[in-house]
């Protein structure tokens, strides 16, 4: 139901690109259909000089035999979106057939009917469309049968993994679980659910089937008494009419055509893809629009120390598609050097949006409406997209949430570490990799295992080598995102303990994340809580803990569970 | 590999089975012009294609004559099928075999470079042309050309592969082979281009979402290092896997092309054979076009290692 009424939405939004496919179709069908209303002549009458060239009466020449090459074009859409659309549907309906049962059977059934699938799909399609069509012999229900028994294979494969899917969902189960029949079942939901995705792959089969049935009419495996626009471009080749002026005429307009039917086909398929992956249509680039630059504590007083990090009232939108979001509502907290500071707040909270604001890392759907963010007193929103790029990494460093699964996985970890450090320091290879192999020590990694990948280390090691990186260039400021979520109790309190350490040996100042509060509390010095937006709550983790003054604070300690007082981790001394 | 047997397996039983699921006599499928034949006649063709017997027999006696490498007699060439093809296969190998490396290559770089302005003007601009290019039939595009530069211009020879007044190994041969290449090659990568860029521009808009460029991006990496060496490489193991699956396409498109610019490989030659109804021929080059697919699709599987360190089996220490 639900899905239905988003399909709905979303058709109204097929976008530019999907609509111009749109009516560059109509307008060739409306070709076709009118086609012995436009043409002006009889394409299969002999009614000029044979090859004459473009005249007032003849507006593109005629052939070989003198038969009328626009009249020809004309009835040419008849032919090749009819055999074109026929083939499309007949290889659509094959391939959700066998899609369908594949996905749903499963079992013995699943594995033969894949089977063969892959191996049509292997096949060379072309010269095998050739072969049976040979022993078949020529004509327009040979070509819809051709098309239609090489290309059904993609179709199934993509439907049966689709409805893969499907089975899984909630009410699909539920209606299995009720007693339904198979055939029910299959008719009713998973029909219902699948039958948006074979919109798509009859697009894409349509334009497949159009520039099959081309090729194989050039090929002469078409009906050589129907002209198809595909027809046309083989006698033209057969009668070289390449070799003198007659190719402007007779070769360049179906082959014109052939490609705008196609293109049609593709805009649509295109237009399709986009409604489901808009971030296709545009990269978000960085944006910080304010109105005014904000009058910080930072710019106000020169006696005293600037904070490493400041933010100062800042707030933020996220433009989406349903509506503007407020994630941040004049939010402000210092962190000063040497400080570490701890920043609480459940998911939906605003965490995620300070860290990448502070960070230097707002993109678009995300508009900075009012404040900023201050690093080493000097504003990022004023800075240049490369000065704001040379200060991560040096100034502000991140351990992003999910750092485990942050490596890039196909370049070894030592070169991640190595590059990091490259980036900002003038450093010859042999030097960075001297400089990793210390990075790697101090989180607890062999320095020896510096070529491996990141699938051969357990998430705790990934988390210390991002970590690591995150270190490369002896940050002023760390932000930790969430520094123990995915990670089992024990690791996570490893992972505590080295940030503990490595701030005790470095001296830098830190910033963290995070949704559990013990954590945060047996790091930081002083505590600040957000909710909705806002900071409710600030002060040190002890009086945070003890005297919260705020109700979702208390929410917030209540929900700990504890076998007896929190106490703060304790250091442990770095090798 | 099992996958790849049956592959072939299907190939060989469907180039057996076809002409016996053909309404009618097979040898009308062989020879093509059924009604020259008196009834001797086809008695003789019927022992000369080997139809008699039960088809299991039959069948059977196909698998020992392909495991001696006989793929029966061309009608058009009168010469045994294998020699034919072997005189064909480098000419398309040759011609495949650089379009794809050209056209892989500028559809990668163009991909790439079109996902990191997406939504900017040059990047509309790039996605509709090259949706376009990819919207024309590849045997079009060759006639275009071959008016264009060859006819009206006459910049390039318009058809064949080797020059008739130079011999090999010389160096006149060798460059008059090369200027034989340009417009089929030009071809070939016009046609297939649009499709590996539009993936590429899709597989690196992914890539670009990915952890490891947001983690890549914290640590104050420039962008173009960001966008060529972690997202590219990453986007590159779709896109290899997309390129061998669609090895059978590219030589599918060598048989329109090669048709056009009557080049001798292996497409030219399937298409003779269909003008000449030379029903050996046409079943010896699907044959070999499936054997090159999935020859091409073994070394494509050996190569996948090197490029995904997840799929190596061996911890491998990497050559520093």
């Amino acid at each position: 139901m639900k899905a239905g009424a988003r399909g709905a939405h979303r058709r109204l939004h097929l976008g530019r690109t999907g609509a111009t496919g749109v009516a560059v179709l109509g307008v060739l069908a409306a070709i076709a259909a009118a086609a012995p209303v436009l043409a002006p002549f009889d394409p299969g009458a002999r009614v000029g000089a044979p090859f004459s060239p473009p005249s007032t009466t003849h507006l593109l020449g005629t052939n070989d035999v003198g038969q009328d090459l626009l009249s020809e074009l004309v009835f040419g859409a008849r032919a090749s979106l009819a055999v074109g659309l026929a083939a499309a549907a007949a290889s659509t309906a094959i391939g959700t057939a066998i899609g369908l049962t594949a996905g749903y059977a499963r079992g013995w059934v699943d594995t033969v009917l894949m089977r063969i699938v892959d191996v049509v799909l292997s096949l060379p399609f072309l010269p095998l469309a050739i072969v049976i069509g040979v022993v078949l012999g020529p004509g327009l229900a040979t070509l819809v049968l051709l098309i239609a028994a090489v290309t059904w294979a993609g179709t199934a494969r993509s439907l049966r993994s689709q409805v893969l899917a499907v089975r899984e969902l909630d009410h699909v189960s539920a209606a299995r679980a009720m007693g339904a029949t198979t055939s029910h079942v299959l008719w009713r939901h998973v029909l219902v659910d699948v039958t948006p995705l074979v919109v798509p792959q009859f697009v894409l089969a349509a334009k497949v089937a159009i520039l099959l049935e081309a090729s194989l009419s050039f090929l002469g495996l078409g009906d050589r008494t129907t002209r198809s626009w595909g027809t046309t471009l083989s006698f033209a080749f057969e009668r070289s009419a390449f070799l003198t002026d007659a190719w402007l005429w007779w070769v360049v307009p179906p082959g014109a055509c052939i490609a705008l039917a196609v293109l049609g086909f593709s805009l649509v398929g295109y237009g399709i893809e986009e409604m489901s992956r808009p971030r296709l249509r545009r990269r978000p680039a960085p944006v910080w629009q304010r109105q005014s630059v904000p009058a910080g504590s930072a710019a106000a007083g020169e006696s005293a120390p600037v904070p490493v990090l400041e933010i100062v009232d800042l707030g933020v939108r996220y433009d989406t598609p349903s509506g503007a979001v407020l994630a941040l509502d004049g939010v402000s907290l210092t962190v000063a050097a040497g400080e570490v500071v701890g920043l609480i707040g459940e998911s939906g909270s605003g965490k995620s949006t300070v860290v990448t604001a502070a960070a230097g890392l707002l993109r678009a759907p995300a508009v900075v409406t009012h404040g900023g963010v201050f690093l080493d007193g000097e504003e990022l929103g004023a800075l240049s997209p490369d000065e704001l790029r040379r200060r991560r990494g040096t100034r502000v460093a991140l351990v992003p949430q999910e750092a485990m699964a942050a490596l890039n996985p196909v370049l070894s970890v030592g070169d991640q570490v190595v590059e990091a450090i490259r980036a900002h320091q003038p450093l010859s290879r042999a030097q960075g990799r001297a400089r990793a192999a210390q990075l790697l020590a101090m989180v607890g990694i062999d320095p020896a295992r510096a070529g491996d990948h990141p699938h051969q280390f357990s998430g705790g090691m990934r988390q210390r080598i991002v970590i690591a990186m995150a270190l490369a260039n002896e940050p002023a400021v760390l932000i930790a995102d969430e520094p123990t979520t995915g990670l089992d109790l024990v690791t996570a309190a490893d992972v505590l303990r080295l940030l503990a350490s490595l701030q005790a040996r470095l001296g830098m100042a830190m910033l963290v994340v995070s949704h559990d509060l013990p954590a945060v509390l047996g790091l930081a010095t002083r505590v600040i809580v957000l909710e909705d937006g806002r900071v409710v709550e600030e002060g040190t983790g002890e009086r945070v803990s003890s005297l919260p003054s705020h109700p979702h604070t208390k929410a917030l300690i209540d929900a700990i569970p504890r076998l007896r007082p929190p106490s703060p981790a304790v250091p442990e001394r770095v090798p | 590999m099992a996958q790849y047997a049956l592959v072939l397996w299907a190939a060989i039983s469907l180039n057996f089975l076809l002409p016996h699921l053909a309404p009618g006599d097979p040898v009308d499928v062989f020879t093509g012009d059924a009604n020259a034949l008196n009834a001797e006649e086809r008695a003789r063709l019927r022992a000369d294609y080997d139809l008699d017997g039960s088809l299991a027999e039959q069948y059977g006696r196909s698998w020992a004559r392909l495991a001696r490498g006989d793929l029966g007699t061309s009608v058009r060439y009168s010469r045994p099928v294998a020699s034919v093809l072997a005189d064909r296969l480098p000419w398309t190998l040759a011609l495949v075999g650089l379009a794809t490396v050209i056209a892989f290559a500028i559809g990668v770089a163009a991909g790439a470079s079109a996902a990191r302005r997406r939504g900017r003007r040059s990047d509309v601009v790039a996605v509709s042309g090259l949706m376009a290019l990819d919207a024309m039939p590849g045997f079009w595009i060759g006639m275009v050309l071959l008016a264009v530069f060859a006819v009206q211009l006459g910049w390039l020879p318009s058809f064949g592969a080797v020059p008739l007044d130079a011999a090999p190994p010389s160096l006149a041969w060798l460059s008059e082979v090369g200027r034989r290449l340009v417009l089929p090659v030009a071809t070939l990568v016009l046609a297939t281009v649009g499709s590996t860029f539009l993936l590429a521009r899709a597989a690196m808009v992914s890539a670009l979402e990915a952890p490891y460029v947001g983690l890549a991006e914290a640590a104050g990496l420039s962008p173009r290092r960001i966008v060529y060496r972690h997202a590219l490489r990453n986007a590159l193991l779709p896109l290899f896997t997309h390129l061998t699956l669609t090895l059978g396409t590219l030589l599918s498109g060598a048989v329109v092309v090669e048709t056009v610019f009557s080049y001798p490989g292996l497409g030219r030659v399937a298409f003779e054979a269909v003008q000449a109804r030379d029903y050996a021929l046409l079943q010896g080059a699907f044959l070999l076009v499936t054997v090159t697919v999935i020859a091409a699709n073994v070394v494509a599987d050996l190569a996948y290692p090197w490029l995904d360190p997840r799929v190596r089996r061996a911890p491998m220490v990497k050559p520093a």
